[in-house]
C-alpha cells in the first residue's frame, strides 16, 4: 500500500460519520478522568490508605482479577485485570481491599447527580465520566469556565481526588486528551484540531486492533498522522470495515455505529452511545452506571458474535438486555414511558422501532414483553451484529412499594443500626432468614440464616459484609480485623440484598 | 375576669409556649396498628395494637400451653408483610420456616438474638433498632425470665433497659408486643395493654392436633376497657406446606363467650 497524496482523505459521501453537533455549533465532549470509584470508596472508608499502594479486588489468594490499583500500586506494575496473586507478586507491600459495590454505586450516583446539574447529557463510568458541553451554558461565560465548574464538581464529589480533564469534539479525542493531561489540569482541543492532536500519537494510544497496528507499523505507518494521510479506500481495501473505522478514528471521529443510530427513514435523532453490556460493575468493567441519565434515557447494548440472523439468538439477546435494563429500572424505582429496540446491521444503517407501552415498564419482567413485541415488528434486512434496547422518559414509578410510615430512609437507618449491632455483638446477633430452595426433611433445613446488606458503623454501606466475606481487609500480608468480630462459632453467610420496602 | 389560675396559665404559655398546657380533649386518641383480627381490633383494643405503647401477651397459667407465642409470631408475620419488623428471640426457639408458614416476609423480618442470651442486651439491641426506625417489634421472653437468671447469675438492670425500650417505642411510635409466660412486675408496669392468653382446648380432627383454642382476656389496658374476652382458634400451619399460608387462615375467630358480635360460622382472618 503506497502512501497516498495529501488531500485524498475525504470520506465517501455515503459513509456514516461520527455524531454531529447536537444543538448548533460543533459538538464538544468533556472527559474527566479520576481514580477508580472503588478506590475512592476504599479511601473514604480507610483514609489511612491514601498514598499507599492499594489493590482493589479482594484477598490475594482469591482467584479474582484486580479491579483497580492506586497510583503507587500501578507504579509497581499492578494493572486492572491482572490476577490478584500476580498483583501481590508485583507489589508485595500493597494493601488488598475487597471492592464495595454498594459504596461504589452510591459514589457513582452522587457523581451522576452532580454532573447532571451541570451538563445536559452525562455518562458516568470508571474511571472516566463524559459530559456533553456542546453550545453555551447560561451560567458560565465560556467553555473553559463551564469545564472548570464541572471539574470542581467532580473533584468535590470524589473527596478532592485529582482529576484530569480533556475537551474535544469527540469522545475518542476527549478521552485521549484526558489521559495525556496531568492531574488537576484541563486540556482543550480546539474544534477541528482533533486530527492535529492525534497526528503525533502512536497507534497504540488509539483503540486499534493490535494486529492491524503491527501490520501498519511494518509498513512504516506507526503514528496516527501517517495513517490519516491514507485514503479511506486504501484502508478499506487492506482491512475491510475495520479499516474504515480506523480511518475515522485517526481523524478523531468516534467509531462508526457507536455513536449514532437511525431508523429506516432516518427520522430519528442521533442518539448517544449506550452503555454496553460487559463485566459487572465494580469488577473491572467500564459500564456506565447511569447511562445518559441527563436525558432520562437508559440503554443496554448486546454485541453478538458476528452477524446473526437467527431469531432465537436475537430473542435471547433481547431477553438479556431487557433483564439487565429492567433491573436497573427496578433498582431506581423508575418506569419508562417509551422503549426502543434497534439492531445494528452487518451492513447498512441500524434499524429500530420505538413504542410507547400502555403500561410503563419498571422491571425486567415488564420490559421483556414490550421488547419482544418490538422484536417481532422489527424488519431486519441483514444480519445483526448488536442489539440495543433503550428506555426513555424515565420517571419515578408511582407503583413503587414504600414504607408508608417512615419512608425509605428508615430502611437504611435500620440497616445501619443492624450493622452496628452485628459489629458489636457478632454476626449472629441480627439476622434475617430465607427459605431454602431445596429444603431437606429436617425442619432446620427449610431455611437458612442470612445477613442483610450491611452498613458499617460509619454509615458506609457494604464494606463490612464484603470484608468479612472475603476474609477482611488485608494490609501488607496481614489481616486487619475489624474492631469486634463475630464470636467463635458465628456463621458467616453471604450478603443478601437490602431489606425490602 | 382574670383569676390567679388563668394568670398562671397565661404566664406559663408566654414563657414556655402554647403547647405546654393543653386540655385533655386536645390530646387526641390512641393510634393503633390494626392486626387484621376483627375481634382483637374491635373488642380487645381500640382499633388494634396501640402505637408507641408496649403490649404484653401473658400466659394465664405459666408452664401450660397458652398460644401466646404462636399469636405473637402470627402478628409479627402480618407486620413483616407491611414493613420492617424486628423479632427479639430470647427463647432461642424461633423457627423461620414456621414464620414463613404463617405468611411472614422473611426478608423484612430482622431476627435479633443476643449472643450472651441476656435479657438486658436483647432489650438494648431492640431499642437501637426501634430508635433507628423499626416500626414493629416482637419480643419473645423465656418462661422464667427474669426471676431468674441468666446462666445462673441473676441479671440486674434489665428493667432499666426495658424502660429505655419503652421510651424509644413511645418516641418512634412503634408497635411493641412482648410475650412472657410469667411477666415480672416491671414488665407489667411498662405495658399499656396486657392480654392474658388461656388455652381452652386443642383443635383436633381425625386424631390430629390442628390448632389451639385460646381465650384472650384484657388484663390491663390504658387504652381501652378491661375484662373484654374473645376466643380464637390458632390453627397451626402444616409443616412443609407453604402454599397453605396464602390460601388458608392461620388464626380463626371463634364465637365469643358472651354471645355478642358473634356469628355461627368461622371467619377467616389471616392469610
Amino acid at each position: 500500500m503506497s502512501a497516498p497524496a495529501p488531500g485524498r482523505g475525504s470520506p465517501p459521501a455515503n459513509l456514516p460519520r461520527g455524531r454531529g453537533p447536537v444543538r448548533g455549533g460543533p459538538a464538544r465532549i468533556l472527559c474527566a478522568r479520576y481514580p477508580h470509584l472503588a478506590l475512592i470508596a476504599a479511601w473514604r472508608h480507610h483514609p489511612e490508605l491514601r498514598g499507599e499502594p492499594v489493590v482493589i479486588g479482594g484477598a490475594p489468594e482469591l482467584r479474582l482479577p484486580v479491579v483497580a490499583a492506586s497510583e503507587a500500586a500501578a507504579a509497581a506494575g499492578v494493572r486492572p485485570g491482572q490476577m490478584l496473586r500476580e498483583a501481590q507478586q508485583r507489589c508485595p507491600v500493597a494493601t488488598f481491599v475487597p471492592p464495595d459495590e454498594a459504596a461504589t454505586g452510591a459514589l457513582r450516583e452522587e457523581l451522576l447527580a452532580r454532573l447532571c446539574a451541570l451538563a445536559p447529557r452525562v455518562e458516568v463510568a470508571d474511571p472516566t465520566s463524559w459530559c456533553d458541553i456542546t453550545g453555551r451554558h447560561a451560567a458560565h461565560r465560556d467553555e473553559g469556565a463551564w469545564a472548570v465548574a464541572i471539574a470542581r464538581a467532580v473533584s468535590a464529589a470524589l473527596d478532592g481526588a485529582a482529576i484530569s480533564v480533556g475537551i474535544a469534539g469527540s469522545r475518542l479525542v476527549a478521552g485521549i486528551a484526558a489521559v495525556r493531561t496531568p492531574p488537576r489540569r484541563i486540556r482543550r482541543i480546539p474544534p477541528g484540531g482533533e486530527a492535529d492532536f492525534l497526528a503525533p500519537l502512536p497507534l497504540g494510544d488509539l483503540p486499534v486492533d493490535a494486529g492491524m497496528a503491527a501490520r501498519l507499523a511494518a509498513m512504516g505507518l506507526d503514528c496516527a498522522g501517517a495513517v490519516a494521510s491514507l485514503s479511506a479506500a486504501d484502508l478499506q481495501r487492506q482491512f475491510g470495515p475495520a479499516g474504515m473505522e480506523l480511518w475515522h478514528r485517526v481523524r478523531g471521529e468516534d467509531g462508526v455505529g457507536e455513536e449514532r443510530i437511525a431508523g429506516p427513514d432516518g427520522a430519528w435523532p442521533a442518539l448517544p452511545a449506550l452503555p454496553c453490556s460487559g463485566p459487572a460493575p465494580g469488577r473491572g468493567g467500564s459500564r456506565p452506571a447511569g447511562g445518559w441519565a441527563g436525558s432520562r434515557r437508559l440503554g443496554e447494548r448486546i454485541v453478538l458474535e458476528g452477524g446473526v440472523g437467527d431469531l432465537e439468538t436475537l430473542r435471547f439477546a433481547v431477553h438479556r438486555a431487557a433483564g439487565e435494563l429492567g433491573e436497573r429500572l427496578r433498582e431506581r424505582g423508575c418506569r419508562a414511558a417509551a422503549v426502543t429496540l434497534a439492531g445494528e446491521l452487518e451492513e447498512g444503517e441500524p434499524v429500530g422501532l420505538r413504542i410507547t407501552p400502555l403500561h410503563p415498564p419498571g422491571s425486567g419482567a415488564e420490559l421483556w414483553p414490550v421488547a419482544l413485541e418490538l422484536l417481532a415488528g422489527l424488519r431486519l434486512p441483514a444480519p445483526v451484529v448488536a442489539i440495543r434496547l433503550e428506555v426513555e422518559g424515565i420517571e419515578r414509578g408511582s407503583g413503587r412499594q414504600v414504607d408508608l410510615w417512615r419512608g425509605d430512609a428508615a430502611i437504611e437507618a435500620i440497616e445501619g443500626a443492624a450493622a452496628r449491632l452485628r459489629a458489636r455483638f457478632g454476626q449472629a446477633a441480627v439476622r434475617t432468614a430465607e427459605l431454602a430452595e431445596d429444603p431437606g426433611d429436617l425442619p432446620e433445613r427449610r431455611f437458612r440464616w442470612v445477613e442483610p446488606a450491611a452498613v458499617s458503623a460509619s454509615g458506609w454501606r457494604g464494606v463490612d459484609t464484603s470484608a468479612r466475606e472475603r476474609g477482611g481487609v488485608r494490609r501488607r500480608g496481614t489481616e486487619v480485623r475489624p474492631e469486634s468480630r463475630a464470636p467463635a462459632g458465628a456463621v458467616s453467610q453471604p450478603p443478601v440484598p437490602a431489606l425490602r420496602r | 375576669m382574670s383569676t390567679p389560675l388563668s394568670q398562671a396559665l397565661a404566664e406559663l404559655r408566654r414563657r414556655h409556649g402554647d403547647g405546654v398546657i393543653r386540655p385533655g380533649a386536645a390530646l387526641g386518641g390512641v393510634e393503633a396498628w390494626p392486626t387484621g383480627l376483627p375481634s382483637l381490633d374491635r373488642r380487645l383494643t381500640v382499633g388494634g395494637l396501640p402505637l408507641g405503647r408496649v403490649s404484653l401477651l401473658a400466659a394465664a397459667s405459666p408452664g401450660m400451653a397458652s398460644g401466646r407465642l404462636t399469636l405473637l409470631q402470627a402478628l409479627a408475620a402480618a407486620a413483616s408483610r407491611e414493613r420492617t419488623a424486628v423479632y427479639l428471640d430470647l427463647t432461642g426457639s424461633l423457627d423461620p420456616g414456621y414464620l414463613a408458614d404463617l405468611g411472614a416476609d422473611l426478608g423484612s423480618l430482622l431476627v435479633v438474638t443476643p449472643p450472651s442470651g441476656r435479657l438486658g442486651d436483647g432489650l438494648a439491641m431492640a431499642r437501637r433498632l426501634v430508635a433507628a426506625g423499626a416500626a414493629w417489634l416482637a419480643v419473645a421472653l423465656p418462661r422464667d425470665v427474669p426471676a431468674a437468671a441468666s446462666r445462673g447469675v441473676p441479671e440486674r438492670g434489665w428493667d432499666h433497659r426495658l424502660t429505655a425500650l419503652a421510651e424509644a417505642v413511645a418516641a418512634r411510635r412503634a408497635v411493641c408486643v412482648i410475650t412472657a409466660g410469667a411477666p415480672p412486675a416491671a414488665l407489667r408496669h411498662a405495658a399499656s395493654l396486657a392480654i392474658r392468653c388461656t388455652a381452652t382446648g386443642w383443635h383436633v380432627a381425625h386424631g390430629d392436633v390442628l390448632g389451639l383454642r385460646v381465650r384472650l382476656t384484657v388484663a390491663k389496658s390504658r387504652v381501652g376497657a378491661l375484662g373484654e374476652q374473645v376466643e380464637l382458634l390458632l390453627r397451626y400451619p402444616r409443616p412443609f406446606a407453604l402454599a397453605e399460608v396464602v390460601t388458608r387462615p392461620v388464626v380463626v375467630e371463634l364465637p365469643g363467650g358472651d354471645g355478642a358480635a358473634t356469628t355461627g360460622a368461622l371467619r377467616e382472618l389471616v392469610g
